[in-house]
């Protein structure tokens, strides 16, 4: 009931989604059909059925939720595991992203059981009985379960992620003290792999104009960055009421991030900031 | 290997656009998002409650036939039940609104925090409004 | 009917008009005026919790007093500049038509128009009109 770090996995839930319909408000191409039902290998013993959505641009067929009974015997034990037995031994047109598989790269980053985390650091103990595996929520889908960050990371260099700083370049290092250095702890440690931006309602709605959690991080990270000398103009570029204060402190960002990072709570201290300037 | 996979008539064959993952169609209600959505759907009932507000100003300040009319209206069966209803949602949005201040502040938002106070909203809401039913029902009598 | 592509780069559709460097006031006073409503909203509600079934002499009598018709008016003129800064929010979350304007100038108008008619309607009472 209480929730103390991201990767709690809560063991009863009154409601798996929200109660409406599949397709709510879903353009006809985006609807989701009924898939095919892989059935599992003979003699497998412990079988779990996995959800997962599918979608094959060269078929011109709409994405569809295909069933697959996995050997659990047979695979290791995280979800990645699962998605790489299911490629080699069952459906080999099955795509996702997929690199580092200890949870550094960010690639694996997809909706299992309805929240996001990376494939390769969530347990298959610890999904549901009937574990459903989407993509990242509302991006456009490749295929499978690969979508197109483009957006995403284009918004990402909107903030200028980089040192900008007029004084002249030191001969050794620009100096930083601790207690500076430990102001970007919980910023640099993001992989941007977008679980955030992607679990935000507020991007759902906006995510043309809407930065989002895992930019606004970002964002964070260089407005406290001490070395950095540009602190007016990136609040400047920050200040509007979409790229930044179309957050209402949802939370869902802080309650999903993979490495435990705070998103939330950078994005209040940006406020803040702001306030700061002008009061 | 059995289902066939079914093929959809109303999308041309060549694709135009890729489709858009679904997002509050499967996303799990988690108690950050759904206190979010109730402290903003009581922000909305509030709205129209506020009109109410100024109506019943309004019957007050054209004299007491018109304001005995607007009081039989509230004090009905069903005007009691919205009067509950905004009671509640009043209580709910205020409490969560609070919570909203003290993050705005900064304080409260590691996770632990978060459902603590998410909690506590819950709790502290629906407690004040029983006090204050149980309690202008007493005075009432 | 098919849609024609659009060119534009990622990146300036990311970047879209520019930022409008404005946004820190109405977050301020949304805030402001939520700070204010905390204490003349529960006045409000203990008043009517404590003057239930009273009748219409009493509940004048009861406005009339000084104090009570400035946080009455205080609680309207702050009650409805939250209530329009909300709801100007709601409408540019959800709401991406062309009908978006209309809508945002619609609620701030009927807010306005509404503050005033409460309190005119209380200053009738207070004042005896």
């Amino acid at each position: 009931m209480i929730i103390r770090s991201s990767d709690q996995v809560p063991r009863r839930t009154l409601f798996k989604r929200f109660p409406v319909p599949r397709n709510l408000g879903v353009p006809p191409v985006s609807r989701i059909e009924r898939g095919r039902i892989w059935t599992a290998p003979a003699g497998a013993q412990r079988v779990k059925t996995f959800e997962i959505y599918r979608y094959d641009p060269d078929s011109g067929a709409n994405p569809r939720l295909d069933s697959f009974e996995v050997d659990l015997d047979d695979c290791g034990p995280m979800v990645l595991d699962v998605l790489i037995w299911i490629k080699s031994k069952v459906d080999s047109t099955l795509t996702f992203r997929r690199s580092c598989r200890e949870g550094v790269c960010g690639s694996c980053a997809m909706n299992i059981d309805g929240t996001n985390w990376l494939a390769c650091t969530r347990f298959v103990s610890d999904t549901s009985k009937r574990a459903t595996i989407y993509p990242l929520n509302n991006m456009r889908i490749i295929k499978d379960l690969v979508p197109d960050l483009t957006h995403v990371f284009a918004q990402y260099s909107l903030i200028e992620p980089w040192l900008k700083s007029t004084t002249a370049v030191p001969e050794r290092e620009r100096l930083q003290s601790l207690e500076e250095r430990h102001k970007l702890d919980g910023a640099w440690e993001c992989i941007l792999c977008f679980c955030c931006t992607s679990g935000c309602p507020s991007h759902w709605w906006n995510a043309d104009r809407f930065l989002g959690p895992a930019v606004l991080l970002q964002a964070w990270r260089w407005l406290v960055d001490s070395r950095d000398e540009a602190t007016g103009q990136r609040l400047d570029d920050l200040e509007d009421p979409f790229r930044l204060y179309r957050c209402h402190t949802i939370l869902n960002c802080t309650r999903t991030c993979p490495k435990g990072l705070n998103p939330g709570k950078a994005i209040a201290g940006i406020k803040k900031l702001l306030l700061e300037r002008r009061v | 290997m059995t289902a066939k996979v079914p093929r959809s008539t109303s999308v041309p064959a060549i694709r135009t656009s890729r489709p858009l993952s679904p997002h509050l169609q499967i996303y799990r209600p988690q108690l950050t998002s759904v206190l979010s959505f109730s402290h903003r759907l009581t922000g909305v009932i509030l709205s129209v409650y506020a009109v109410a507000l100024v109506a019943w100003l309004s019957a007050a300040a054209a004299g007491p036939q018109v304001f005995a009319t607007a009081q039989s209206l509230v004090q009905s069966p069903f005007g009691k039940i919205l009067l509950l209803a905004c009671t509640f949602s009043f209580f709910l949005h205020l409490c969560s609104g609070i919570r909203h201040l003290m993050w705005d502040t900064g304080r409260g938002l590691e996770l632990g925090a978060i459902y603590i106070s998410g909690w506590v909203v819950v709790a502290v809401s629906t407690m004040l409004t029983a006090v204050s039913w149980i309690v202008g029902t007493t005075l009432a009598r | 009917m098919v849609k024609p592509p659009i060119m534009r780069s990622s990146h300036g559709r990311a970047s879209g008009l520019g930022s409008a460097k404005e946004g820190v006031q109405q977050w301020w006073l949304e805030r402001v005026t939520a700070v204010a409503l905390v204490p003349l909203t529960l006045w409000f509600t203990a008043s009517i919790v404590g003057h239930t079934d009273v009748g219409y002499m009493a509940f004048i009598a009861w406005l009339r007093a000084p104090l009570t018709t400035i946080l009455m008016v205080l609680l309207l003129i702050a009650l409805f500049h939250h209530l329009a800064l909300g709801l100007q929010v709601v409408i540019e979350d959800y709401v991406h038509s062309v009908a978006k304007l209309p809508a945002v100038i619609t609620v701030r108008l009927a807010c306005f128009g509404l503050a005033v008619a409460g309190i005119v309607a209380t200053l009738r009472i207070a004042l005896g009109y």
